[in-house]
């Protein structure tokens, strides 16, 4: 175990700082939009640090792939919770549109 | 780069680096006699390995304008300016942002891009453009990107199934969509970014705008946050000639949405590969799962 704080802490202080010292002082536009997308990022990287489930692994995830390609018919309902897995990571908010 | 722009140009009283443009730089400049330019230079690397030179895309804009087309006027082809490629053309005013202009789009912008699409599409096919099948270059992407994505594969098998080859190979905007229009009170004003100009199938153009990314949140008018597809779709056949069912342009939805997963993975790749680093890139390649989400949902659906 490392020190606190742990990984998901620190990338919480880094949030915080963007969030409250960077973004209120940024008058530029481009820098104002790179804020807010690093500031994304960081979220992505926290929920994917604070979660232990992996729907697919790579090589279920490259077979599936392959056969696809050959021509073989997978289910889509599978495929459709493998996305899902990954949107609950990378923008859970998504997800929302299609309840 | 400033000294070697006035030497092309002439005096200049200001220039500034605008936001957006991924793959090229726009430059806001303008020139002492008042001449309000948009200068785009070429920046690192390309986006799509398809995307024109600017030489090409200054053509393209000459080509647009000689067909009636509302797109910004080429103005001067700078050639090397200070070690990259780049052009100068009239700049448009307008509201470009794709969030701002869903908020309260104007009545009239659905048809207008109708009538667009519909002089675009009568442009005569320029000999450089890129040709070929769409299909088989979103394959050579995907497997460019080397991480394996079935659920992209599953909407590349799905669409193989569906498009035929073109009738008649037609030139195409090849990214006409909210976010690359000019738009004010009135409505549009220009059509921009012309980098991905092709040769292909036009339902693809007719069919990019209403993919849900270009919704802008906005996703009750399904035509690109701004209105409903019907009228856009019917005027657009009734100026083009063309017979455009809603069922093809279902179809190219989901194959807009497949372009797009694609698109984000390879724009990623110029951060991961250090051709470009930029955290706007690097989360590009987390987002493609939105639109691999869409097309599922769309095919489910269909």
């Amino acid at each position: 175990m490392p020190d606190r704080p742990n990984a998901s802490e620190l990338i919480e202080a880094v949030f915080e700082f963007l969030a409250s010292e960077v973004l209120p002082t940024a008058d530029d536009q481009r820098l104002r939009f790179r804020t807010l997308v690093a500031m994304n990022a960081l979220g992505i990287a926290r929920r994917e640090l604070e979660s232990d489930t992996v729907l697919l692994d790579p090589g279920q995830l490259a077979d599936l792939a392959a056969r696809i390609r050959a021509g073989e018919t997978v289910e889509l309902g599978l495929l459709k919770e493998h996305v899902a897995a990954k949107l609950r990571i990378s923008n859970p908010a998504y997800l929302e549109k299609y309840e | 780069m400033r000294e070697a722009l006035e030497a092309k140009l002439g005096p200049i009283s200001s220039a500034h680096l605008l936001a957006g443009g991924a793959s090229k730089e726009a430059w806001a400049i303008d020139l002492a006699d008042g001449t309000e330019l948009l200068v785009r230079r070429a920046s690192v690397g390309v986006i799509h390995r398809d995307t024109l030179t600017l030489e090409q895309e200054f053509q393209v804009l000459e080509a647009a304008l000689a067909a009636g087309v509302a797109a910004p006027r080429p103005v001067q082809y700078l050639g090397d300016v200070d070690g990259h490629e780049a052009f100068a053309m009239e700049r448009v005013h307008g509201e470009t942002i794709g969030r701002r202009i869903v908020r309260d789009p104007p009545a009239a912008l659905p048809l207008q891009l109708a009538e667009q699409l519909a002089r675009i599409h009568s442009i005569e096919p320029l000999d450089f453009l890129p040709r070929g099948s769409a299909i088989q270059r979103f394959y050579d992407e995907l497997d460019s990107v080397e991480e394996p994505h079935p659920a992209i594969e599953y909407g590349l098998a799905w669409v193989r199934e569906r498009i035929a080859a073109p009738d008649a190979p037609t030139f195409c905007h090849g990214d006409f969509r909210v976010g690359n229009f000019a738009v004010d009170a009135d409505g549009l004003v220009s059509v921009l970014d012309w980098e991905f100009a092709h040769v292909g199938d036009p339902v693809g153009d007719v069919a990019w705008p209403i993919v849900r990314a270009w919704r802008f949140g906005a996703d009750e008018r399904r035509l690109g946050g701004v209105g409903e597809v019907e009228p856009y779709l019917e005027r657009y056949n009734e100026l083009s000639g063309r017979e455009v069912t809603p069922e093809e342009l279902d179809v190219w939805e989901v194959f807009g949405n497949v372009k797009w997963a694609i698109g984000c993975l390879t724009q990623c790749r110029r951060h991961l590969n250090g051709q470009d680093r930029s955290v706007e890139y690097a989360v590009l390649g987390r987002m493609a799962a939105e639109m691999e989400y869409e097309l599922l949902d769309l095919i489910e659906h269909a």
